[in-house]
């Protein structure tokens, strides 16, 4: 089944990079092309496609603006915030207007075409900061004997969640541990599962309660 | 009356004096003077000069008191002034002086307001095309490089493989000097979240751990307003960083009295004496202008520790209830 992307970007040169990354992936298909915000919004509403893939900065509505409403006006679409901030912040900001993920210009190369497929499995996407972000002050509370975690963590799983904490992409933990991409990504999902980051209520939940972010 | 016919005046009195006295008195000069009538001469001269210094003294003594006063101006310190009532004589030279330094005082502060207005504006503009041309154009690139890499032969793959990582870190570049320029967070996030995200980077980049003590609101205000509360944390931030060897730093920021107070506390090695430096001034500078007082000190702290305590309060602005 492809998946019917619209992309929305007031950059041209970025749409159409970003248009060429995702049409080279089969499976993805981009719909529509919105220059704004409003226009990203209108368009979701009459072509109705099944992921929007928004720049955070637009004029007339922000990425985030366009988000939210999105999110209430056409539930059913999921929606990605592409982004220069490489910021928790922005991070949350996403997820509270209802995105799936978050994805970096500067790794969107890299990442945008996993993050559409997480999305459209109903998972969030996060970048490497926010994840060490997360990962790190989870390990600070462990230490603190805040919480304890709800699984014990397998030795590899353990050496993974080290080279996260530390900001490593998961192209790189691969390098490191001599193993695949998929399979880091594998333990990587584990990871956040075991620790309760799994679903994106969940994770917002944990950032406000670990205060992360402000509610 | 001016200050030159009150010394005339004077000056026309004693002589008045004097020439009464030789002329109403039955002392008389020989052609030839005594001694005795030497003596008299001179004493009549020393009443003269002691009565005409003394009178005089009273005219001249606040300019004196004028020139010290304009020796210890010193226009980041305003609010000294001479005293207008006890001048006497020169009260309208010290009153002058006074509206003098008031017109100066507001002229500066007036200027560094429009300086570091200015300066914003500047920022933001940089900030804003670095962001929005050189950005996009670099994330472009980084996307066009992947695509072309997918349909490369080997050997060129890994130079373009090569490139993307130099286009990826330039792109990382540019966004964090336009951060440093422009703090995005505060318009698009609000004043909570980028005081947040501040301490957030504070403390990733092997600065000391930051505690937040933030409200989860704070009342509206003007955008001026939030970006002075943001440079004042940036900057103590920064400060402390650089400077207090500090293991952990309160940044909190507190609604009472219809004020509103940003502090920065921290558990370092405090400011050594003679060590305020220009990024202080800035402080004090941009806390003036939006009607605020900035305040460093030593910690407070009963305990004997050091640290330094940078207080921002800043009056709430008025407005009717709805």
């Amino acid at each position: 089944m492809t998946v019917r992307v619209l992309l929305a970007d007031d950059h041209t040169l970025v749409r159409s990079g970003v248009r060429r990354i995702l049409e080279a992936e089969p499976g993805l298909e981009v719909v529509a092309e919105a220059s704004d915000g409003a226009e990203a919004v209108e368009l979701t509403r009459s072509v109705r496609p099944d992921l929007a893939v928004l720049d955070v900065s637009m004029p007339r509505l922000t990425g985030l603006q366009a988000a939210r409403e999105i999110s209430r006006r056409v539930p059913g679409v999921r929606t990605l915030i592409l982004s220069m901030h490489d910021n928790e912040q922005y991070f949350f900001a996403a997820l509270k207007a209802g995105a799936s993920g978050y994805v970096l210009k500067s790794a969107a190369d890299e990442d945008l075409v996993e993050a559409c497929h997480a999305a459209m499995r109903g998972e969030p996407f996060l970048y490497a900061g926010v994840t060490s972000t997360l990962v790190g002050d989870f390990l600070e509370r462990m230490r603190r004997g805040d919480s304890a975690p709800r699984a014990v963590l397998t030795p590899r799983e353990e050496e993974v969640i080290k080279l996260i904490a530390e900001g490593h992409t998961s192209r790189q933990i691969a390098a490191e541990l001599v193993i695949s991409h998929k399979t880091v990504e594998r333990h990587r999902a584990n990871i956040l599962t075991k620790l309760g980051m799994r679903d994106r209520t969940e994770m917002t939940r944990y950032a406000i309660r670990a205060g992360l972010v402000e509610p | 009356m001016p200050l030159f016919w009150r010394v005339c005046l004077i000056n026309g009195a004693v002589f008045l004096l004097g020439t009464l006295a030789l002329a109403l008195s039955p002392a008389t000069v020989s052609a030839q003077p005594l001694l005795s009538e030497l003596v008299v001469l001179l004493l009549g001269l020393t009443v003269i000069v002691l009565l005409n210094g003394a009178l005089l003294r009273t005219v001249l003594r606040p300019l004196d008191r004028l020139t010290a006063v304009t020796g210890q101006i010193d226009l980041r310190h305003p609010g000294l002034r001479l005293d207008e009532d006890g001048s006497g004589p020169a009260r309208p030279l010290v009153r002058g002086f006074n509206a003098m330094l008031e017109r100066l005082e507001l002229e500066r502060s007036t200027s560094t307001a429009r300086a570091l207005r200015a300066q914003e504006a500047e920022r933001q503009r940089i900030a804003q095309e670095l962001h929005d041309e050189v950005g996009q154009s670099l994330t472009a690139v980084l996307l066009g490089l992947r695509h072309a890499m997918d349909s490369a032969p080997e050997p060129v793959r890994a130079e373009l493989d090569e490139l993307r990582g130099t286009t990826r870190a330039s792109l990382e570049e540019v966004r964090r000097i336009a951060q440093r320029l422009r703090p995005g967070d505060l318009t698009d996030l609000g004043l909570i979240s980028a005081l947040a995200g501040l301490a957030r980077a504070t403390s990733a980049r092997n600065g000391p751990r930051v505690r937040r003590r933030l409200p989860t609101s704070v009342p509206d205000l003007p955008s001026a307003t939030e970006l002075v509360i943001y440079r004042v944390a940036q900057e103590a931030l920064t400060n402390v960083v650089r400077h207090a060897r500090a293991e952990s730093v309160d940044l909190g920021l507190t609604l009472s009295d219809g004020r509103l107070v940003l502090r920065v506390v921290d558990d370092g090695v405090g400011i050594p004496r003679g060590a305020m430096g220009a990024g202080i001034q800035g402080m004090l500078e941009r806390a003036r202008m939006v009607g605020g007082v900035l305040d460093v000190r030593a910690r407070e702290d009963r305990r004997g520790g050091s640290g330094t305590e940078v207080r921002l309060s800043l009056p709430l602005p008025r407005r009717a209830e709805p």
